[in-house]
Order: C-alpha cells, then sequence, then structure tokens
C-alpha cells in the first residue's frame, strides 16, 4: 500500500506484489522462478558482467556486512533515544504510567445460556415431535397402502383439529367450503386451505429421520403401522372422496403439513447440512494454516542454524541446513499456491459467487502474501561452500587474534598501568559525564542544532531546510512563500541579534565588575588562607614520611572546610600532579624530586597551595587530560599537564609502591575525581579559579563553569540574606540573563532551565520588593 | 471447525471507528480476520463456514438487528461482545432468539469511546446541547461513554465539575447515578488517591478552538480535518489516486508519532530528514541490478523501502498541503493577529491589526470571521468596541451572512456573561507577573503564544489550588490530597491544542496521569459547526439589513 498503514478493509488487489521482477517488473510466481527467469532473461543483456558475478557477489556481500556494522553502531547511539522518543509519544511516559490492564468486562454468558436452555428445550422438544411424527407416518409403504388406512394411520399419529372448530383458514383467512376445502397438517393436526399447505417429500423425510436416528438414536422407533398391507389403493374411494380426491393423488407419496412445521423441519434439514457440508474453501485453508504453523515451527530453527553458519561456526551442518532452507521454501511456494487457489475459488463457474466471498478470499490472499513476504524476507541466505570455508578460516583466525589480544592486555594491565590507558579511561568516565549532565536527548543532528540555536535561529534553519526540500520537489510557489518567510525571519533575527548585543555588552561589563569585585574579595580570602596554613605548617613537626604529608594535608583540607568524601586521598594525588602546573617546567623538575626523595618540609605548604589551585582547576586539567598535542599554545593548561601528570604518576607509582599499599586505588580515585564535574569541592572554588587570572580567557569552559547552579544559589542566599535590595536583585537578575545566554549558546539545556526558575524567583521577589516599596 | 472469521458489525458507524482506531488492516488480518460486515447490511451472504465476532453498542435497533441476525444465523458461532452495559432483558430476548445455539460468548467489553490518541478520547458526537441544556438522548449517550471510559481505565472516580455550566451538572449527575447504580461493576482496587473526573465546558474557553494551530496533529485537524485518524485529500491540486485518503496514525507510523506534537517548522526539517533516509535507501532505478545479490538485497529490501516510501509520500504531502493552505490563506500572519487577540490586551493594536486583514483579499472568509470572533470574544465589554465596524468590513468584503451571525452567535456561545473563569485578563497576583514576566521574556514563537484555559486549570488542580466554589465537587467527599490520576472532560469538545497541552503536563509532573476527554476532537469548522448546532444562531447585527430577510432576531 502506498500509505504506510492502509485504511482498513480497502481493497488490496491494486498493488502489484509478489515476486516482481525488478526489471521487467514480471509477476513471477515464486521466489525460485524469479531467480531463474532473471539468470534467463537479463542476465543476457551484460554477459560481460556475468563473468564477474561471483566477485561481485563476494564484494557485496562485504559490502553490506560493513553497512550492517555500522548502522549497528549507529544504533546503539541513537537507539535509546529512539526508544524513549516512541514510548513517550502521545503523552505517555512508559515509566510514570503502568501498562494499561485490560478494562473491566463482564460476562453474560451464563445469564444468556439459561434463558437459551429454557428456550432452546422447548424447541428442541418440538422438533423433535415432529420428527418423530415424521417418521411414524413415513415408516410403512405409502404406495402399496389404502388411503383409508393411511388416513387411519395419521389420524392415529396426532389427533386432527375439528373440521367444524376452523371455519377460516387460520392462515390466510379464506373461508373453507366445498371449493375450499380443509387440509390437515399431518404432523401437527392443524388445519389449512389448499394453498396454505405445503408437502414434505419422502426423500426429505426419510433424511430427517435418518439423521435424527443418530442422533438420537435412545428414540425407539415407532411401533405399529402395519407396513404389510397390500391392495390397491386405486380402487377404493374414501368417504369424502370426490373429484378432488382425484387431484390429491399425486400428493400420495408427499405428506401434507402445515407452513410452521415445514419451516421446523426446513431449518433442521439445514443445520443437518451444514454439519456435513464443508466448503473447498474451508479446506483449502486449513492446509494454508497447517503449512503456515510449519514454518512457524521452521523458520526459527532455521534462523539460528543461518546464523551460526554465517558467523563460522562449526555446530551446524551446511548441507543441513541447506536442506531445511529449502524445505522451508518449498512451504512458502506451497503456501503461496494455496493461497492462490482459494482466491480464485469459483471464479469461474457460474454464477458468480458473492462479492462478499470473493473478498473474502482477497483477504485471505492478502494476509497470506503479507506472511509470505513477512516471514520469507527474514530467511537470511546461507554462505556458499567456499565461503564457508572462507568464514571458519576468519573465524579461527580471529579467534586466535583475540585470545592472543587478551594476553597482551593482561600483561599490560599487571605490569604497569600505561599512561594511554589511564588517559584513555578518564576520557571515557568523561564522556559519560558530559553525556549525563547534558540532560536532554538529542533526536538528530539536525534537531540538536535547532536545540542549540535560538528559537528564531531554529526556525531559520528549519525553513532553510524546507526551503531546499521544496525546491527538490520542484514546488515553486511553495519555495517562493517559504523564501519570503525566510527572509522576514532573518529580518527579525537579526534585529533581534543587535537588540540582544548591545544588552549583553552592557550587562558583560556589569557582570564583570562585580565579579572583579567578588574576586579581589576571595583573593584576599584566599591569601589569608594560605598564610594561614603556611603557619600552621610550621608549627607542626615535619617528619619526612609520607604519610605525614597526607595526614597535614588532611588537617589543612578541614581547615578549608572543602574536605569531601575522599577528598584525602585525591588531595595526595592532585598534589603530586601540582607542580607541574603552575610552575614552570624547570621548576616542576625539583618539585619532583622532592617527592621522589624524602620530601622537604619548605615544599610542603607550597605544594599544598598548589593543590588547593589544583583542585580547583581540575575541570581544566580533566580536558587537558585527554592527550592534547603538547606544543597547543591555544590551551596553557593542557601544554604541561598531562606528560607531567603522568610522569608524577609513574614516578609515584613506581616510588610509592614500597610503603603505600592503597596506591592503586588513589590512582583510580584520582581519575574519577578529576572527571567528576560535580564534585563539591571544586564548585566551591570556582572563585578561586577565577581569581587565577583566567577569566577574561574567554574559555569556553570558564562560561559554563559560571553558569554554575551552585553559584548561583550562594549568590541568591547571599542576596537573600543581605535583605535584598532592589539593586542586588536587579543585577542578578541581569547576570542570570546572561548566563542563560551563555548556556543556550553553549547547548546546556538543563542548566537554561534551572537558571529560568532562578530567573523567575528572583522576578517574583523582585515584583513583591516592588510593591512594598510602592505601599 | 475453519479458521477464518467474519464480523459482524454493529451500528452506528463510529463502532467501526473504535477498531480501526487501535488496529490496522494487516494487524487484524494476522488475527485470522478477514471479512467485515455491517450488522444491518441486508444482503449479507450466509457463511456457515465462517465465526463471527460482533462487537455493539447495546441500543435498541443493535439488539433488534441482533435478534433477527440469530434467528437466521449466517454464521457458525457467534462472539457476542457489547461496548457498554446492556439491561437483563435485552440478554434474555436475544437468548430467546439463539434456538440453534450458535452463541459462544457473551460479554460487556467497555470500549463506547474512539481513543484518539493515548491520552486522549473522543466520543464523536456533534451537538450535544441545545442552547444551555443537553439535548437528552445524547446526554445519554455521553454518560454511557464516558462511563464506558472508567470502566476500561478501570476508575471509579470522585467528580468535580464546572460550576457555571448546567450541562456540566447534569453529566456528572448521570454519570454519579450510573456509578451508583452498577456499583457493582465499579467495585475496584482502591488507590491511595482516588482518581478524579473533571467535567468542563466549551463555551468556558471559545477561544481556543478558534485558533490557527502550528503543531503537526492540530494543524491537520484544522486545515485538513482528521476523522478517526483518516485524512481526506482528494481536495487536494494533483493529489495521487491512492493518496486520496491518507491515515495517520501514531500506532504504526513512526514519524507522526514523534512529530505529531511538533512545531511545522520543526516539521519540516524532520521530513526533509525522513527524505534523505528515504533516499539513502532507494534503490537507484537507473543503475542495472548487476548481479543476483543486488538483485536479492533488492527483493529483500522491498516490502520495508515500500512501507517506507508509503511513509514519505504520505507524509511529504500532507506537510505539502499544509504549508500550500498556510501560502494560500495568509495564515502566518492571520495566526499571528489570531494570538495577539487571545493572549494580549491591547485593543487598539489588534483592531488595527484585525482591520488590516480584513481588508487583504489573500485572507479567508472562514479566517476573517473567525478574526472578528475573537476580537468579539475578547473586547466583547471595551469600552471602545468596534464590533459593528468589523461586521460591516465583513459585509463589504463579502463575507456571507452565516459567518457574520456566527460571530454574535460565539458571543453568545462563550461571551463573558457565559464564562465562569476569566479567559483574559489574569485575576490574581500570581497570574499578573506571570504575565508581565512573559513581556518581559519576550515571545518564543508568536504563532504558540496562546495557552488553552485547560492548562491553568489543570495546573491549578494537580497543585491542588483549584477552587472548590468554582468547581465543586459532586458529593459530600472532596480530596484532600493532590490529584493523580484525572480525567478531564469537556462539553462541546476538546481540541488538539488542549491535547497537546495534557501532553506537555503528563510530561512535567511526573506521577500526574491526565486523560483528556471531549464529545468530539473539534477545529474551527466543526466548533462552529457546534456552535450553530446548539442553537445559538447569533443576532443579525446590521440594523441596515434589508428587511425582507428572515430576521432572526430573538
Amino acid at each position: 500500500m502506498a500509505c504506510g498503514c492502509p485504511p482498513p478493509f480497502g481493497d488490496p488487489a491494486e498493488v502489484r506484489e509478489g515476486f516482481l521482477c525488478p526489471l521487467c517488473l514480471k509477476d513471477l510466481r515464486a521466489f525460485h522462478q524469479l531467480q531463474a527467469h532473471y539468470e534467463q532473461e537479463h542476465s543476457g543483456e551484460d554477459r560481460d558482467v556475468r563473468a564477474q558475478l561471483r566477485n561481485l557477489v563476494q564484494k557485496a556481500k562485504r559490502a553490506k556486512k560493513k553497512l550492517l556494522k555500522q548502522e549497528g553502531d549507529g544504533r546503539t547511539d541513537s537507539g535509546c533515544q529512539e526508544r524513549y522518543e516512541s514510548f513517550s509519544y502521545g503523552g505517555i511516559d512508559p515509566y510514570m504510567w503502568e501498562p494499561q490492564e485490560v478494562g473491566a468486562m463482564r460476562s453474560h454468558l451464563s445469564d444468556f445460556k439459561k434463558h437459551r436452555a429454557a428456550r432452546i428445550d422447548h424447541y428442541v422438544v418440538e422438533v423433535n415431535k415432529l420428527i418423530i411424527r415424521l417418521e411414524k407416518l413415513t415408516s410403512f409403504d405409502r404406495a402399496n397402502t389404502e388411503s383409508t388406512k393411511i388416513r387411519a394411520i395419521e389420524k392415529s399419529v396426532v389427533p386432527w383439529v375439528n373440521d367444524q372448530d376452523v371455519p377460516f383458514c387460520p392462515d390466510c383467512g379464506s373461508k373453507f367450503s366445498i371449493r375450499n376445502r380443509r387440509h390437515h397438517c399431518r404432523l401437527c393436526g392443524s388445519i389449512m386451505c389448499k394453498k396454505c399447505m405445503e408437502l414434505v417429500g419422502l426423500p426429505l423425510a426419510s433424511k430427517l429421520t435418518s439423521a435424527s436416528k443418530e442422533a438420537l438414536s435412545s428414540h425407539t422407533s415407532p411401533s405399529s403401522s402395519p407396513n404389510s398391507v397390500h391392495g390397491s389403493r386405486r380402487g377404493s374411494i374414501s368417504s369424502i372422496s370426490s373429484v378432488s380426491s382425484v387431484l390429491d393423488e399425486k400428493d400420495d407419496d408427499r405428506i401434507r403439513c402445515c407452513q410452521h412445521c415445514k419451516d421446523t423441519l426446513l431449518k433442521r434439514e439445514q443445520q443437518i447440512d451444514e454439519r456435513e457440508y464443508t466448503p473447498e474453501i474451508v479446506k483449502l485453508y486449513e492446509k494454508l494454516r497447517l503449512c503456515m504453523e510449519k514454518v512457524d515451527q521452521k523458520a526459527p530453527e532455521y534462523i539460528k542454524m543461518a546464523e551460526s553458519l554465517n558467523a563460522g561456526e562449526t555446530t551446524y551442518n551446511l548441507e543441513h541446513a541447506n536442506d531445511l532452507r529449502v524445505e522451508i521454501q518449498r512451504v512458502y511456494e506451497f503456501i503461496d499456491a494455496l493461497s492462490k487457489k482459494i482466491l480464485n475459488l469459483g471464479l469461474h463457474e457460474e454464477p458468480q459467487p458473492h462479492p462478499k466471498t470473493l473478498q473474502l478470499q482477497r483477504m485471505i490472499r492478502y494476509s497470506a502474501t503479507l506472511f509470505v513476504q513477512e516471514k520469507l524476507l527474514g530467511l537470511m541466505s546461507l554462505p556458499t561452500k567456499d565461503q564457508y570455508e572462507e568464514l571458519k578460516k576468519r573465524r579461527l583466525h580471529m579467534a586466535a587474534l583475540e585470545t592472543h589480544r587478551r594476553q597482551e592486555e593482561k600483561q599490560k594491565d599487571s605490569t604497569s598501568r600505561s599512561v594511554a590507558a589511564v588517559n584513555g579511561d578518564a576520557s571515557h568516565l568523561r564522556k559519560g559525564t558530559v553525556r549525563k549532565s547534558e540532560g536532554w536527548l538529542p533526536t538528530s543532528s539536525v534537531s540538536r542544532q535547532c536545540e542549540i540555536a535560538d528559537p528564531l535561529l531554529q526556525q531559520i534553519d528549519n525553513i532553510t531546510s524546507f526551503i531546499k526540500q521544496a525546491k527538490a520537489a520542484n514546488r515553486l510557489d511553495e519555495v517562493r512563500m517559504l523564501q519570503e518567510n525566510l527572509r522576514q525571519l532573518q529580518d527579525e533575527y537579526d534585529q533581534q541579534q543587535t537588540l540582544k548585543a548591545i544588552e549583553l555588552s552592557r550587562k558583560q561589563a556589569e557582570e564583570e565588575e562585580m565579579q572583579r569585585e567578588e574576586l579581589q574579595v576571595l583573593c584576599e580570602k584566599e591569601w589569608e588562607r594560605e598564610h594561614h596554613k603556611f603557619m600552621s605548617q610550621h608549627a607542626r613537626t615535619h617528619s619526612l614520611d609520607f604519610r605525614e604529608v597526607k595526614q597535614h594535608q588532611h588537617e589543612v583540607a578541614k581547615e578549608n572546610q572543602n574536605l569531601i568524601a575522599h577528598g584525602l586521598d585525591l588531595d595526595i594525588t592532585q598534589m603530586k600532579g601540582n607542580p607541574s602546573f603552575e610552575t614552570t617546567a624547570v621548576q616542576q623538575l625539583p618539585a619532583k624530586e622532592y617527592f621522589i626523595f624524602p620530601v622537604k618540609p619548605q615544599n610542603v605548604p607550597q605544594c599544598d597551595k598548589d593543590q588547593n589551585r589544583a583542585a580547583c582547576l581540575n575541570p581544566f586539567e580533566d580536558e587537558a587530560d585527554t592527550p592534547l598535542s603538547e606544543e597547543d599554545p591555544a590551551n596553557p593548561f593542557a601544554k604541561d599537564v598531562s606528560p607531567l601528570i603522568s610522569f608524577s604518576n609513574a614516578v609515584l607509582q613506581s616510588d610509592k609502591k614500597e610503603y603505600n599499599p592503597f596506591e592503586t586505588e588513589e590512582d583510580e580515585q584520582t581519575n574519577e575525581a578529576s572527571v567528576s564535574t560535580s564534585n563539591p569541592f571544586e564548585e566551591d572554588e570556582d572563585p578561586c579559579q577565577e581569581s587565577g587570572g583566567n577569566w577574561n580567557s574567554g574559555n569556553p569552559f570558564e562560561e559554563g563553569s559560571s553558569t554554575n547552579p551552585f553559584e548561583v544559589e550562594d549568590g541568591n542566599e547571599i542576596s537573600e540574606e543581605e535583605a535584598i535590595e532592589e539593586e542586588l536583585l536587579l543585577q542578578q537578575i541581569d547576570n542570570i540573563k546572561a548566563y542563560i545566554f551563555d548556556a543556550k549558546h553553549s547547548g546546556r539545556m538543563d542548566e537554561v532551565e534551572v537558571l529560568t526558575e532562578n530567573l523567575k524567583e528572583l522576578k517574583c521577589t523582585l515584583a513583591k520588593q516592588k510593591e512594598k516599596s510602592n505601599c | 471447525m475453519c479458521g477464518a472469521r467474519g464480523d459482524a458489525w454493529g451500528r452506528p458507524l463510529p463502532q467501526t471507528g473504535v477498531v480501526s482506531m487501535v488496529y490496522t488492516q494487516s494487524e487484524i488480518l494476522q488475527k485470522e480476520v478477514y471479512l467485515f460486515e455491517r450488522i444491518d447490511s441486508f444482503n449479507r451472504e450466509p457463511m456457515k463456514h465462517l465465526k463471527a465476532i460482533c462487537f455493539l453498542r447495546p441500543t435498541k435497533e443493535n439488539v433488534e438487528y441482533l435478534i433477527q441476525e440469530l434467528r437466521r444465523p449466517k454464521y457458525s458461532i457467534y462472539f457476542i461482545y457489547f461496548s457498554n452495559v446492556i439491561s437483563k432483558s435485552d440478554i434474555k430476548s436475544l437468548a430467546e432468539a439463539d434456538e440453534q445455539e450458535v452463541v459462544a460468548e457473551v460479554q460487556e467489553f467497555y470500549g463506547d469511546y474512539i481513543a484518539v490518541n493515548p491520552h486522549v478520547f473522543s466520543l464523536n458526537l456533534l451537538g450535544c446541547c441545545q442552547g444551555r441544556n443537553w439535548d437528552p438522548a445524547q446526554l445519554a449517550r455521553t454518560t454511557q461513554g464516558l462511563t464506558a471510559l472508567l470502566l476500561s481505565l478501570k476508575k471509579c472516580p470522585m467528580i468535580r465539575y464546572q460550576l457555571s455550566s448546567e450541562p456540566a451538572k447534569r453529566l456528572a449527575e448521570c454519570v454519579k447515578q450510573v456509578i451508583t447504580k452498577e456499583y457493582e461493576l465499579f467495585d475496584f482496587r482502591r488507590t491511595e488517591v482516588p482518581p478524579l473526573l473533571l467535567i468542563l465546558d466549551r463555551s468556558d474557553d471559545a477561544i481556543t478552538p478558534l485558533l490557527n494551530q502550528w503543531t503537526y496533529q492540530a494543524m491537520v485537524h484544522e486545515l485538513l480535518g482528521i476523522n478517526n485518524n483518516r485524512i481526506d485529500l482528494s481536495r487536494v491540486p494533483g493529489i495521487s489516486k491512492d493518496l486520496r485518503e491518507v491515515v495517520l496514525s501514531a500506532e504504526n507510523d513512526e514519524f507522526y508519532a514523534n512529530n505529531m506534537y511538533l512545531n511545522f517548522a520543526e516539521i519540516g526539517s524532520n521530513i526533509k530528514n525522513l527524505m534523505e533516509d528515504f533516499q539513502k535507501r532507494k534503490p537507484k532505478e537507473q543503475q542495472k541490478l548487476e548481479s543476483i545479490a543486488d538483485m536479492k538485497a533488492f527483493v529483500e529490501n522491498y516490502p520495508q523501502f515500500k512501507k517506507m516510501s508509503g511513509t514519505v509520500s504520505k507524509h511529504v504531502t500532507v506537510v505539502g498541503e499544509l504549508s500550500r493552505l498556510v501560502a494560500e490563506r495568509n495564515l502566518l500572519e492571520v495566526s499571528e493577529v489570531e494570538q495577539e487577540l487571545a493572549c494580549q490586551n491591547d485593543h487598539s493594536s489588534a483592531l488595527q491589526n484585525v482591520r488590516r486583514l480584513l481588508q487583504n483579499p489573500k485572507v479567508t472568509e472562514l479566517d476573517a470571521a473567525r478574526l472578528v470572533m475573537l476580537y468579539a470574544l475578547h473586547y466583547e465589554r471595551h469600552s471602545s468596541n468596534s464590533l459593528p465596524g468589523l461586521l460591516a468590513d465583513l459585509r463589504n468584503r463579502g463575507v456571507p451572512d452565516k459567518y457574520r451571525k456566527l460571530v454574535s452567535a460565539v458571543v453568545e456561545y462563550g461571551g463573558k456573561r457565559v464564562r465562569g473563569s476569566d479567559l483574559f485578563s489574569p485575576k490574581d497576583a500570581v497570574a499578573i507577573t506571570k504575565q508581565f514576566l512573559k513581556g518581559l521574556k519576550g515571545v518564543e514563537n508568536v504563532y504558540t503564544q496562546h495557552q488553552p484555559l485547560l492548562q491553568e486549570t489543570l495546573d491549578q488542580l494537580i497543585k491542588g489550588k483549584l477552587k472548590d466554589s468554582q468547581y465543586p465537587y459532586l458529593g459530600p467527599n472532596t480530596l484532600r490530597d493532590r490529584p493523580q490520576d484525572i480525567i478531564v472532560f469537556v462539553i462541546g469538545g476538546a481540541t488538539y491544542e488542549e491535547a497537546l497541552t495534557v501532553y506537555n503536563l503528563n510530561r512535567t509532573n511526573p506521577g500526574v496521569r491526565i486523560v483528556l476527554g471531549g464529545t468530539t476532537i473539534h477545529n474551527t469548522k466543526s466548533f462552529l459547526e457546534e456552535v450553530t448546532a446548539a442553537g445559538f444562531r447569533g443576532r443579525s447585527t446590521e440594523s441596515s439589513q434589508v428587511p425582507p430577510r428572515p430576521s432572526s432576531r430573538r
């Protein structure tokens, strides 16, 4: 059907389907025929190609495999999101809405059956009574019995209604007279006129009685009725005999009865007929279902085999699989043939079958085709013998490689944690976290762009794409319309942009000023803190033991109140990395020496200070961790960090092993810690980071961190605590607006949301404030 | 005896709709259902080798048809399902008709409504009210539909209704009555917080159905009309034969499912992606299939390819038609003014814009009329109301009398006098701030700034702030906690814009499940029909009217 889901009950016959040759669109009955047809008809057209067929087949297969792999990758990427999308369509979140149970139902069957049983009993008794009487009436040889006798027998079966009681025919209402004589129903005894009289032929009677004999074998056959009475009926003239009796004579081998009784009998006959008769279509259909069941059984088995064989495994036998395939294909052909037969049932007969019958046949055919299409195409092909050999070899090879690699990896792992591996891990982890923190699910590359840009841009983007599409579809009027639309949008956007730019620059200026102030305060604090630390450090006795340093560090951290759960371990490793960070390379060398050799007291405070710094700069560090080119001047941090860290790590590892049993754990934790951007430690230190003087660097990360919700909240609290001055509020609002803008630009929609929430709150308070002041 | 089944269908037509909204043809075929018949169709051929499943509403006629059918059964076995509660006496007369013992099952299987989206249902009833009162037949039907929904969702709710609406109260009472009467049926497992049924009246928000829509589903309905998921495209110029009528169903059209709530521009880009994807897969016809492998691949991809080409051509056609209409009817501009009329309070600019558009020859009569309607609804009591002037403009444009009368009819239907809540001016400080903030932030999209009244009503309901004085409970019990399962029913029809609103509310409020229903799903045209059917003919506002014309002034 042209549309994905056809209107139900539509006529599917118009769509060409089945095994059409793609070149000449000739309908071929079955797959193998199509194959043969193709080889006969079309291969001649490019004979030279034929020589390369085998080659091509293989090539195509390889290409397909590659494609499949890619597709697989793509799927894992977008898979989860797609699933989410398709589940959540229509306002239902699969996690919030339990799967809907089947709604309430109420069965009336028992009630129904009760009523029916009462009725049916009555009905069945009626029918049976009639049939028993019929049997009595036909159980003697009517042809050779005198009509008086017959009459007597007939009267004995059922009491006849008195003639005098019925002056009019109860059915048609005509008056009885000499002309219009009364007739009795032999089955119920009632009276009707000739016109209303029905006749039951002997064949029908015997059919009914014999059937009921089978069904009601318990019923005893009627007794009496002398059936050996001889003599010609012809001669005898009954008491009422007249001219009309001559007319009656031909009815003698039939039994008179009323319409009602005849109806009942006919219904009965129909039932009997139906019980015995199965139309052709049913027989065919049953066969069809049988075949389908067979396929449903065999196909999964085959698919399992084919998969395994295609993977080069040796669990199954190739010939066996081939046999199975052929068998299944045969069943399919059989299904196809059967359904075609059903389709053509009665088509050439006269009269033509009922249109509904034809429709039924068509629908069965259609569903069979659907079935075949769906299942047959799921049957993957098997490798040829050669291919299979190759596959097997490759698999062996791969297996060998695999084991080899695994061994190698193990070795690597055990000998030393290679720097690259660690970094690789880190970058992996980082990816993960970044993903998470993004919080929204990209629908596609285009829509991702859409999310980033502001709505107008988005629209512009969309319309541009739309124009392209319209152009492709050759709809010039649309293109024109869209272009006009686009122009309007662009104008609007430009305007908006200039406005925004002006506003932004103003805001930025304000913001910078404020932040500078903040920085100054923080710098002072920092300085104080360091000073304090320094002092405390000096007050202690300095052991050269590394553990002492740790302890000390611990305390310092406590003093700073920045300690988090595993800050302890983290700090140390951080410290190791630090010297490499702030100071120049030359300075670092001695620093490292201090580490390798007993640490000298003077160094500790410095390290400590650095550590602080390093911790706060963590986000940079981990970005830098992914080995960028060391010479990259654009990133001042990345420059020396990674090699040095790794170096110090390595040194440390080898060095510390002797007396620090926690080394490996620490190492991992470092990586983790440096990765997790949600580390509150870092975020608390954000201002410090700014104090590092890199605030103006225009570094995108920095912008991101400035939109850090923690910080914003801090600001909120402060402003609220400070009796909420209007000016401050306004400032804050401006700031947050800027943050939102930033966040939007860098595509962090979740942050945008948080910030907008914030903004709303602020504005609310502002409005209140204003109201108050107005009052 | 035989696996094939025939289906005898009940009257009236919507019943087929109930199933066809949920299943596609091929899905039904897989269940070995091959034929569909209506129980009232004569000349059905007896097919004793078929079994029949009857799914019908337990109406008088249907029961009568069924009795006839059972007297002379055309199929071997009957499975009978009623979509609602059936009376004992009907069961008895059916049982007595079944002399041949062909009935194998009789059940009530509640489904007396049409599932439009997973969270939206409709009863497909147009013109449910006469004036401000129920049409009794429609009231009965609506009660049945609503109770069937409750039964199929297994909810026995508390009921709240809109006080300002008499029909809402009546319906609430009727539903309650059924629940009380069939208390055995409604005896479901109790949830912590009982579900809530909120009954609203369309006349409280006549704005929403008058607006042009820009999300896919709503837009298609507004411009093309969705009828049981089907869209009639036969009026599209140059349409190919197999696209005359297309089906848009989120159940089996992934593209539609993912895009039905996106706006027009987004659809544009998504459809482009779809096209590209399709083109990638499309086998190049010119290029010869060079090997058996190529050909195999082609055959293997064939059905998928076919399905995809179906989807692509369908959506491209629909979107193409939409954009054609948008251009032809100048809808972007119209919609902008509509939104301004609906959301902002600047009378003079609104008036100016409406006047300007009324002069625009591209604007259709319907659009012109609806602009005036929106104006009339919003600035009904405005001091410098210039509705007569606008009506004169309409007349000068040659807009037929029908539409002009509708203007006052709509005001009569959903004017200030009728409304229980205020549509336009915010009433409390929070709302004022909200609007103020809106002004500050600037509008994200001028075409979609309008939020239906339902949004606010539901929002308050979820927060437990909906006023009992405006939306009282039926009966003495009230809900102490915040509601979790909410069923909203709009007498006089819901809209797809509201469906979108509910969709968003469901997404943003985890733990809250809202189902929206209406006597129908409206677009502007059907809404105006509804208004007309309700008997609001509108006064002819122009005193200069030609005398011979029968005046409908009341």
